[in-house]
């Protein structure tokens, strides 16, 4: 398991695109120290390594398509109603090529 | 006692009557809701519950929900109406769809009265995380006491009578944990019975619709009208929708129930361990047959970390669609980056980016097998086990939490087992996905203490026969602050 630091903090703060002040990183810090003994807890049970991880409580998979129904699409004033920086009918962000 | 202090099937009796027409009901309420003092609102739908329960002239006989105020906790989606998950990186948001649920209810001609508050995008069991502050318990006149969370609005103003139910969700215990505290019938049925479409997602593999009512009956009926397949959400299932009341009043003699030692051992409070062990004599007197069994002590202390884990890792990605571009306040920025970065900064609270950050941690290449592989695996065999008990038993009946609801200012040992197992096993009922409901079981110094009842998958019905009983032994059946009971327990 990656070594918890103040950096391994920062980085994966920065990778989920926000940031913290100091005294919340090491709030988050210490909270580690006692999370890494609860984890130890999954630690000690045994006979793990043949289970198959669990991702849903039951098979849920469905294998039929839905009737292809056409549909009114979301009218573009509506779909737009909720961003909070819009020009000429479209979203407006910064340009991501020069 | 007012109308809506009544059981459903009471109110609609009352309005078939034409004693009370929906428009009376929707003022009660909403003179109730705005006289709230626990801070369980977001938003009260003032102007569109008035306009809407003028509308409603003629009853439906057929229709226990015709005309019922109630409320949804505000995570689930509303055409029109402002839903914010209680989180400042949505404010403003206002919905373009309603949630399967909320669609069910208006169909049903229920009348919403508005959206209550949480902790913050769910994710919490305080009730203290939201962006409008700290909800407090009704039965704790001083404010001293919390109501638990993250469904803490719906939970405090079903417990105040506001109305006779609110929709909450349940992802660890986030509706039958606050149940506990506010001494209401605390439902989350099977994983996949209630369609999740427009529900913000926390953690999908464990998240559920669950609800607040003041009894078994009013419970099973809400399940009634809310389950069933629906082509939006893939995950809900296609088994056949029942009657889930219909075995409500029958004997439960025979029906063999599964006490798990360890929670009951790991509980230090004696008031609680007295009134839990007259509860078991109880229904061993109405017939049932109790047995003292053992999980696991090491499952069981596992249970937190493997949730915090798996919920964590899947919030992480699934809040990743939170940016301030579609929707929420937009704080600009030099690069598209910059501008997601601003938002996710002021938007999230504290307790919100730590929880991703663990979320983070855990999925990170060097730990995914240590940690987020190993708490799947982990729940696998949590599951395995509880189902175990599942096959030479009809339920597991344990008491919901260690105790009555904590004061604000209490602190706890996070590696005791009282915490770990005693405080944290309703999970269990999430990485199964089975029925588990909340029933209030009597009064610690004027504080609500409550018992859980968990079922086989998809067997509400027999949940259902089990807690009316229940209600019968505890004679807690319509309690609220207002409508206040001693109990037999």
């Amino acid at each position: 398991m990656k070594q918890i630091t103040m950096e391994v903090l920062h980085d994966a703060a920065s990778r989920l695109l926000f940031d913290m002040s100091e005294e919340e990183y090491r709030t988050l810090y210490e909270e580690f120290k006692v999370l890494t003994r609860q984890m130890e807890t999954i630690g000690k049970i045994e006979g793990l390594d043949g289970l198959a991880p669990m991702t849903f409580p039951f098979d849920c998979s469905v294998d039929c398509l839905r009737e292809d129904v056409a549909e009114a699409p979301l009218p573009r004033d509506e779909a737009l109603k909720n961003a909070g920086s819009v020009m000429d009918n479209e979203i407006k962000l910064p340009k991501v090529v020069g | 006692m007012a109308y809506l202090d009544l059981s459903l099937h009471d109110i609609h009796a009352a309005l078939l009557a034409k004693k009370v027409i929906p428009l009376a009901l929707t003022q009660e309420a909403l003179a109730r809701a705005k006289a709230d003092k626990n801070n369980a609102f977001e938003f009260i739908n003032e102007k569109g519950a008035l306009e809407y329960a003028a509308s409603l002239q003629e009853p439906e006989k057929e229709n226990v929900f015709w005309g019922i105020p109630y409320l949804l906790k505000d995570n689930f989606s509303t055409i029109g109406i402002p839903t914010t998950a209680s989180s400042n990186i949505l404010n403003g948001y206002v919905p373009l769809f309603d949630a399967t649920v909320e669609a069910k209810l208006k169909n049903a001609k229920a009348v919403l009265i508005g959206k209550t508050t949480l902790d913050e995008l769910a994710m919490g069991g305080t009730g203290t995380t939201g962006h409008l502050g700290k909800t407090f318990n009704p039965w704790d006149p001083t404010h001293e006491r919390m109501i638990g969370g993250s469904s803490c609005g719906s939970a405090a103003a079903v417990s105040s009578s506001i109305v006779p139910f609110a929709l909450g969700s349940d992802t660890g215990d986030s509706v039958r944990k606050p149940a506990s505290f506010a001494g209401l019938v605390g439902m989350k049925p099977t994983w996949g019975r209630i369609s999740r479409y427009g529900l913000f997602p926390f953690a999908p593999s464990l998240d559920h619709v669950g609800f607040f009512t003041r009894n078994a009956e009013d419970s099973a009926l809400l399940l009634n009208l809310l389950s069933g397949r629906d082509e939006h959400d893939s995950t809900s299932s296609f088994k056949p929708v029942e009657r889930f009341d219909s075995k409500i009043g029958q004997s439960i003699k025979g029906m063999k129930i599964a006490v798990i030692k360890e929670i009951t051992d790991s509980i230090s409070n004696e008031q609680l361990n007295a009134s839990f062990l007259k509860s078991v004599r109880a229904l061993e007197k109405e017939g049932a047959k109790i047995e003292y069994i053992s999980f696991g002590r090491d499952l069981l202390e596992s249970i937190y970390a493997t949730y915090i884990v798996i919920s964590c890792a899947e919030a992480t990605s699934n809040d990743a669609n939170l940016d301030g571009i579609k929707f929420g306040p937009y704080y600009g920025g030099s690069t598209y980056q910059e501008v997601m970065f601003n938002a996710r900064t002021k938007g999230f609270s504290e307790l919100i980016k730590r929880r991703f950050v663990i979320g983070s941690f855990c999925l990170m290449r060097e730990n995914q097998d240590v940690l987020f592989l190993r708490a799947q695996k982990n729940r696998a065999k949590i599951v395995e086990r509880t189902n175990e008990i599942l096959q030479n038993h009809d339920f597991i009946y344990v008491p919901a939490a260690p105790g009555v609801a904590p004061r604000f200012a209490d602190s706890s040992d996070r590696l005791s087992d009282e915490y770990l197992i005693a405080d944290n096993h309703l999970a269990l009922g999430n990485f199964a996905g089975l029925p588990s409901i909340t029933m209030p079981l009597a009064f610690i110094d004027g504080l609500p203490i409550g018992v859980n009842i968990m079922g086989r998958a998809f067997d509400e019905t027999g949940v259902y026969q089990l807690a009316a009983a229940f209600e019968r032994i505890s004679g807690l059946e319509g309690l609220s602050v207002l409508n206040k009971k001693e109990g037999k327990l």
